[in-house]
């Protein structure tokens, strides 16, 4: 049994995606609860994927996929803000619109390069058993300035999610505050696609922050526990890949969003303390 | 103080050019029916909607934003996150001590004053979405009180509440009003309008401002709200019963709470 939970990690690329699974877990984990807690997974979900193109030209002018990934992600931010200033709809239908284009977009670049099913599949999937010393070093900043980002930030994120004109009044500059998330969110999205893949990153940024909120009773512990979770995820998806032989980055996604359902039903199962709890406080209000 | 103010939200004008005052250290009523310009009024005061003509004055000199304490209506927040009722009081805290300045024994004393004042003490750990309606409102108050600002703005503070929040709610009003602090808030409740020193009464403008007893007469409530209102035995009502249920649909807490409409002393 040991054997089974060592042996996969004695390999010198498992050990480099193990590495960049975890500092994607712990990036991703602490923007996405912000992201769970203010509903913005739409945005997360369309960022996730507007970035492919970026990455795609880049990868045609041989420059930098992160630096492409970022380039894409300010124009998917930038197209969202001017169709919801300009044509007076719904941020949703602005970033549905935009996801489509620049999904659409990314494939047709993808299109005309030779090797059309590997790359689009490397982008969408990531590889995370091909992830290099050098990625490595760009998660580990990507992390530090998050850790860093979410503590400095705690009041302004905390009150922003709460109410916009409430945290305007208490001069915690609401709009820097969701610039300022938006900023944290590309640079787990470009920081961590390369080891799960842009369809993939949005599962690591969301499932794990869902699945802590079902547990948590406050928002430094649903960061703590979606980081837990999500690191956890990645420790068994590599672990079940290796030895069911599937896909890495799927497996560690799949296996994020089956934590959420496990914990989902065994709360209910094993927990009715905890929904009795909630019927009596309905009930004993206006006391 | 506000000359010619006109306020709007993109091209959808809710006040049109009105001239009106506000006293400082006292309770001001805003009342009129729905979509009449109270709660815009209030934005306007707590500096988060700039006027799109005129001027306004808050408290005579330049605004401190932090100095104002806005109560928002209770359906406008998240209540699905995952912070405790202690937490949220203490977000009142935040606009003086900025994003990183720790609590001090002051900070704390005043979160805790408010919670004792509201009679949330005992819920301090519980989540929002664990608590009914009545009790969210008074911690959305206690955050307010906590802020210990100059300047308390409330928007329909006891709009369908149960009658231990509204008493709570108005009995904290009252002792922010003794204690001079300057408390504007939005009503539908003609009573509430009658115990304030000042009422502002709205229909997309000012219709009239002054003392109680000047603006709440039948012939401005009528003109207001577009139905009539008579005095009868000391009392203000509306003249036609068959309206009743439409004012009621402006005042939900007429139709939960009360079996008639308002009572207005002469």
């Amino acid at each position: 049994m040991f054997d089974w939970l060592t042996d996969p990690f004695s390999v010198h690329f498992m050990q480099q995606a193990l590495l960049g699974g975890l500092l994607a877990a712990v990036t991703t984990s602490l923007i996405g609860t912000w992201v769970v807690i203010r509903g913005m997974t739409f945005m997360g979900d369309a960022l996730a994927h507007g970035v492919l193109p970026g990455i795609a030209l880049a990868f045609v002018l041989g420059i930098d996929l992160t630096l492409g990934a970022v380039a894409g992600a300010l124009v998917m931010v930038a197209g969202i803000a001017f169709v919801h200033r300009k044509a007076r709809l719904r941020e949703d239908t602005g970033i549905g619109l935009l996801f489509v284009g620049m999904l659409a977009l990314g494939v047709i670049i993808v299109s005309r390069l030779p090797s059309f099913t590997t790359s689009l599949t490397t982008f969408l999937f990531g590889d995370i058993l091909g992830v290099r010393s050098s990625d490595l070093l760009v998660q580990a900043a990507a992390a530090a300035i998050a850790v860093v980002g979410i503590v400095v930030l705690y009041r302004p994120f905390l009150v922003l999610s709460f109410n916009e004109a409430k945290a305007q009044v208490l001069c915690l500059h609401p709009k820097l505050a969701h610039i300022a998330m938006l900023t944290l969110l590309t640079l787990a999205i470009v920081t961590s696609f390369r080891a799960v893949g842009t369809l993939l990153v949005f599962g690591l940024l969301i499932a794990p922050p869902a699945t802590a909120a079902l547990l948590a009773r406050s928002v430094p512990t649903m960061m703590l526990t979606a980081t837990g979770l999500g690191c956890a995820s990645v420790v068994i998806g590599l672990l079940l890949s290796w030895h069911l032989g599937t896909a890495a980055g799927a497996t560690v996604a799949a296996v994020a969003v089956a934590v959420f359902f496990a914990v989902l039903l065994a709360r209910d199962v094993a927990d009715p303390v905890f929904r009795s709890r909630r019927r009596t406080s309905v009930v004993d209000g206006g006391s | 103080m506000a000359r010619d103010l006109v306020l709007a939200y993109g091209e959808r004008v809710a006040l049109t050019a009105s001239d009106f005052d506000i006293p400082a250290g006292a309770l001001t009523a805003l009342i009129g029916p729905n979509g009449s310009g109270k709660s815009t009024i209030l934005n306007a005061i707590a500096g988060l909607l700039e006027p799109i003509s005129g001027r306004l004055a808050v408290l005579a000199g330049p605004r401190r934003l932090a100095a104002t304490a806005y109560v928002l209506q209770s359906t406008a927040v998240n209540e699905a996150m995952p912070v405790t009722v202690r937490e949220v009081v203490g977000m009142g805290r935040y606009g003086s001590l900025g994003p990183f300045r720790r609590f001090t024994t002051q900070d704390r004393a005043l979160c805790a004053a408010a919670m004792d004042r509201l009679a949330i003490t005992e819920l301090a750990s519980r989540h929002l979405d664990e608590l009914s309606g009545g009790q969210r409102q008074r911690v959305f108050v206690a955050q307010g009180l906590a802020q210990a600002a100059d300047l308390l703005l409330l928007d329909e503070p006891i709009t369908g509440l149960d009658l231990p929040s509204t008493e709570r709610i108005r009995t904290a009003i009252e002792e922010e009003r003794r204690r001079g602090v300057t408390v504007i808030l939005t009503t539908h409740e003609l009573t509430d309008a009658a115990a304030a020193d000042w009422v502002l009464l709205l229909a997309g403008r000012v219709v009239a401002a002054g003392p109680p007893d000047e603006v709440l007469v039948p012939a401005r409530l009528s003109e207001a709200y577009g139905v009539s209102f008579v005095t009868e035995g000391g009392r203000t009502i509306i003249d036609d019963a068959g309206h009743r249920p439409r004012v009621a649909r402006h005042s939900e807490t007429h139709a939960r709470t009360g079996p008639d409409l308002d009572a207005l002393p002469e």
